[in-house]
């Protein structure tokens, strides 16, 4: 069984079927073919799977598929295009805050709705907005200066 | 030098941070099966009867894989070949892969795993390597329960603790870690438009995976491809095969495309870990803090199979006196096989348990003598002229002496007060960790091979085999060989880790590749060079012997206002000239009996200086900054190399302070903790450049020795905050909180 599903997907409006029981995370990657969200738990521990609903970051592994009816969500697609980085992707590849990348989309998401209710946010401010995103590669650090960088 | 030791743009980031960059999990078809594993539930059996029918009645299941469908050889392992990929007749740790599943959905291959039904008949497990050494001990392998014995015997080890005036003797333990790295295992197969069983998989190694799934399958080596896809971090647990045999197995039957992604759960369940180490440690020194004897013996617990446990025991033992010059060393160390879940490559091979041992010797040694840590680690640092323990002469690029001097002038800047009037609960403290660790593989021979073409379409392609993990040996290689040809980075198409295209340049492991591949990529230019020439004089009528090339042009001695582009000889040939070249280290086989001989051609050395605070109240321990002081030698990509050390800092700070995984209870990052944003500390490093004269303009290595120095660092700053010293890694908080009690007690 599926039902119908209505909500705007990085600024355009999307109608799509689902089953009910599936996550907003398995709707984008296995219906909408947007692979940029990671999944590296599935349980909402790791923060690889945060898109933005309504502006909000959320792990979409843990938000049901038909909660986003009539909402707003938010995906690393959505951010920037090859064209035109998001200032923030800009500064990721600048300050050297991508290793494997796992990490990355979801840590792009989180950083952007920080930045967009924060716009120059301290250290620890940065900290606390990315805790919820594991990053076993890089440390930490050069990603804090990447949003920081974009936060000056 | 204008394309060494400058930040280029990393070459995979753009497509990171768009989101397109594709890993395993990633790829899809549309009529694709999804595979399931059937697993053990006992940690040592015999297996009676795997029953199918149930499992099979499930909606969905095209088919159900046993140890029967095999076609070749049913034994993988790196060293030795002793694990399964699915076993017949006897599982040895629990997650040991009984049956395969292949549905038409997620779900129904899920349903169907529920419902295979198998019959044990239990066998006494054994849970520890003192245990799985007893004679009479139940065998877990026919062959017998001790994996490895390695010797180290340098001098006469009664003499140098005759010669002692002080002996510190402690035993130290460390446990399981896993990688965690963030991508969970997953990949695709399916059989290419050539006939070729192909495999898309996260992977350090995609010509050993090759090998392994070519014999698993029986087939001819060019009859199966390898392509890494993006690996979403490794640290070494994607040397061993993880998943790359399922896929083979069902795609090989089945003539139609499968994929495979494991649960986080089961990533934790059944990927190698961090070998946990039994230290006991003795060393002796003089009054003035000369080492004079160093005797050590290790025990480790590689688990149900062997992986990478004899290369861990030896790199162990080899490494185990720390960066000092010692003439009296006796080592042994033994590796056991367990019904615990198998250990196997982690970041540093066992050196960084061992560096937390040394380190802390280091520390008491200091502290009988009432001798500054610096002090007593600079007097009997490893330089130039130097003999190590298995007696190799250290000819040139021993940096460790000037990490010390570094780390010193930053220690004689942090005044550390010990308590906190504000809060009395608070004490801070510091302490150092020094490390070296060798370049590639230890003792044996582990080549890299490279190759360059120049097409008629004016094209320049580079052909490596390397397996990038994130770490950015892409950007680094392609450095290299920008260079040495003299070309523009963009102007170079790199074409890496693919079987049917690239030659094998062996695993993104022992820190190697920019020594050994960047090496190799040199000889291959050389290699290409010369057939440039032989072909411009063929072109231009020139004696060959006139002509040279510099900045990415042919140029005539004589004749100056020629100068062809090397793309131009190509076109103007209309032929591809190739270029290749190899390299392997300078290093000799290790004596059986005494461990001696040259492991390493080169060393990377390092100290951390880690600055702690400590609730002696509660026992949690806040890193609060780290200095970082490495000698990688040349620094090719200075953004790349800092990365890598703040990064293996915070891995350091999770192994000294709080990853433990406990088999049968961790299952997810609930009840594993790796560091997060509010857990590292700030890391400020500092890059010593001791050129390596063998190493590619000077290069060395810096993944592994990255993390090593962090935990005797750490470890050695909370029993200065504490005044107690913990032996058992991790420095949790409970262990902690019992050593400030103590401490209070005293």
């Amino acid at each position: 069984m599926e039902i119908t599903l209505k909500f705007i997907l990085n600024k355009k409006p999307v109608e799509v079927g689902v089953p009910p029981h599936w996550t907003l995370l398995r709707l984008l990657r296995e219906k909408l073919g947007l692979t940029g969200t990671k999944e590296g738990c599935g349980i909402g521990e790791c923060g690889a799977c945060t898109v933005l609903l309504d502006g909000m970051p959320v792990n979409s592994c843990l938000i049901l598929a038909p909660k986003v009816e009539g909402r707003r969500v938010e995906t690393v697609e959505g951010l920037g295009s090859r064209e035109s980085l998001h200032p923030l992707q800009k500064s990721f590849v600048e300050n050297g805050a991508v290793q494997c990348g796992f990490c990355t989309p979801g840590m792009l998401m989180s950083a952007k709705a920080l930045l967009e209710k924060n716009p120059k946010p301290t250290r620890e401010e940065i900290k606390e907005a990315i805790s919820g995103n594991l990053c076993r590669c890089t440390g930490y650090q050069q990603i804090m200066e990447a949003i920081e960088a974009v936060g000056k | 030098m204008k394309k060494i030791g400058v930040n280029v743009l990393k070459l995979d980031a753009l497509e990171k941070v768009l989101g397109a960059s594709k890993y395993g999990g990633d790829y899809s078809f549309t009529d694709l099966l999804h595979l399931k594993v059937v697993r053990s539930n006992r940690p040592h059996a015999k297996i009676i009867k795997v029953e199918l029918e149930e499992a099979l009645k499930v909606k969905g299941v095209e088919r159900i894989f046993t140890a029967n469908d095999i076609p070749g050889r049913n034994l993988v392992g790196i060293i030795q070949k002793d694990q399964p990929v699915l076993n017949l007749d006897r599982v040895r740790y629990v997650g040991d892969p009984i049956a395969l599943i292949a549905a038409r959905s997620i779900e129904a291959a899920e349903e169907a795993s529920q419902k295979v039904n198998v019959i044990y008949e239990e066998l006494p497990p054994i849970f520890s390597p003192e245990e799985a050494l007893q004679p009479f001990a139940p065998l877990i392998h026919e062959k017998g329960n001790l994996l490895i014995e390695f010797n180290i015997i340098k001098g006469d080890i009664q003499k140098g603790f005759k010669e002692a005036e002080v002996i510190v003797e402690k035993t130290y333990t460390t446990t399981w870690v896993d990688h965690a790295y963030l991508e969970p295992d997953g990949g695709i197969a399916f059989w290419d438009e050539n006939g070729r069983l192909t495999i898309i998989c996260p992977t350090q190694n995609v010509h050993y995976d090759q090998r392994e799934v070519a014999s698993f399958l029986g087939l001819p080596l060019e009859e199966v491809r390898i392509i890494q896809a993006s690996t979403g971090g490794a640290f070494g647990g994607r040397l061993d095969i993880t998943i790359q045999c399922f896929l083979a197995l069902a795609a090989f039957h089945l003539k139609k495309p499968v994929k495979i992604v494991y649960s986080r759960e089961e990533v934790f369940q059944v990927i190698s870990k961090r070998h946990p180490l039994k230290i006991h440690y003795r060393s002796g020194a003089r009054e003035d803090g000369t080492l004079t004897a160093v005797e050590v013996d290790i025990l480790g617990d590689t688990g149900a199979y062997a992986s990478y446990g004899t290369t861990v025991a030896i790199r162990a033992a080899v490494h185990a006196t720390g960066p000092y010059e010692v003439p009296h060393v006796k080592v042994r160390s033994r590796m056991a096989y367990t019904n615990n879940p198998w250990s196997g490559a982690m970041r540093g091979f066992g050196v960084p348990q061992i560096a937390f041992a040394h380190e802390s010797q280091m520390d008491l040694l200091a502290q009988t003598l009432k001798m500054d840590p610096i002090e007593i680690r600079k007097k009997n640092a490893l330089r130039v002229g130097s003999e190590t323990a298995t007696s190799q002469t250290l000819i040139a690029s021993v940096g460790i002496g000037e990490t010390l001097e570094r780390i010193k002038e930053w220690r004689d800047k942090v005044s550390c007060l010990k308590e906190d009037p504000e809060r009395p609960y608070v004490r801070r403290g510091i302490g150092i960790g020094s490390m070296w660790y060798g370049i590639g593989n230890t003792g044996i021979a582990n080549p890299s091979t490279a190759r360059i073409e120049l097409n008629p379409r004016g094209e320049v392609k580079l052909y490596i085999g390397v397996a990038d993990i994130g770490q950015g040996s892409d950007i680094v290689l392609l450095q290299i060989a920008s260079e040495s040809l003299g070309t523009e980075l963009g102007e170079i198409q790199l074409i890496r880790a693919d079987t049917s295209l690239t030659p094998d340049a062996g695993a993104t492991s022992a820190s190697r590749q920019t020594y050994i591949t960047g090496n190799a990529i040199l000889r291959a230019i050389k290699n290409l060079k010369e057939e440039v020439i032989k072909e411009a004089s063929h072109l231009l009528n020139e004696n060959e012997g006139d002509l040279f090339i510099e900045d990415g042009e042919v140029k005539h001695r004589q004749k100056l206002c020629l100068a062809i582009p090397l793309q131009e000889v190509a076109i103007r040939a209309k032929k591809t000239i190739r270029g290749e070249g190899i390299f392997n280290p300078e290093t000799t086989r290790l004596d059986p009996d005494t461990g001696q001989g040259i492991p390493y051609a080169t060393y990377a050395f390092a100290t951390h200086l880690a600055e702690v605070e400590v609730d002696i109240d509660t026992g949690r321990v806040k890193v609060l900054r780290v200095i970082a002081c490495h000698d990688v030698g040349k620094v090719i990509h200075p953004k790349n190399v800092i990365g890598q050390i703040i990064g293996g800092v915070a891995m350091g700070v999770g192994f000294a302070l709080m990853e433990e995984y406990i088999p049968g209870q961790t299952v997810s990052f609930v009840n594993y903790l790796v560091p997060t944003s509010k857990d590292v500390p700030e890391v400020i490093p500092i890059l010593v450049e001791d050129n390596e004269p063998s190493g590619p303009f000077g290069a060395k290595g810096v993944g592994e020795p990255a993390l090593i120095p962090s935990a005797p660092a750490i470890l050695n700053a909370i029993a200065d905050a504490i005044g107690e010293r913990i032996y058992h890694l991790p420095a949790n908080l409970e262990r902690v909180l019992e050593a400030a009690q103590k401490s209070k007690q005293r």
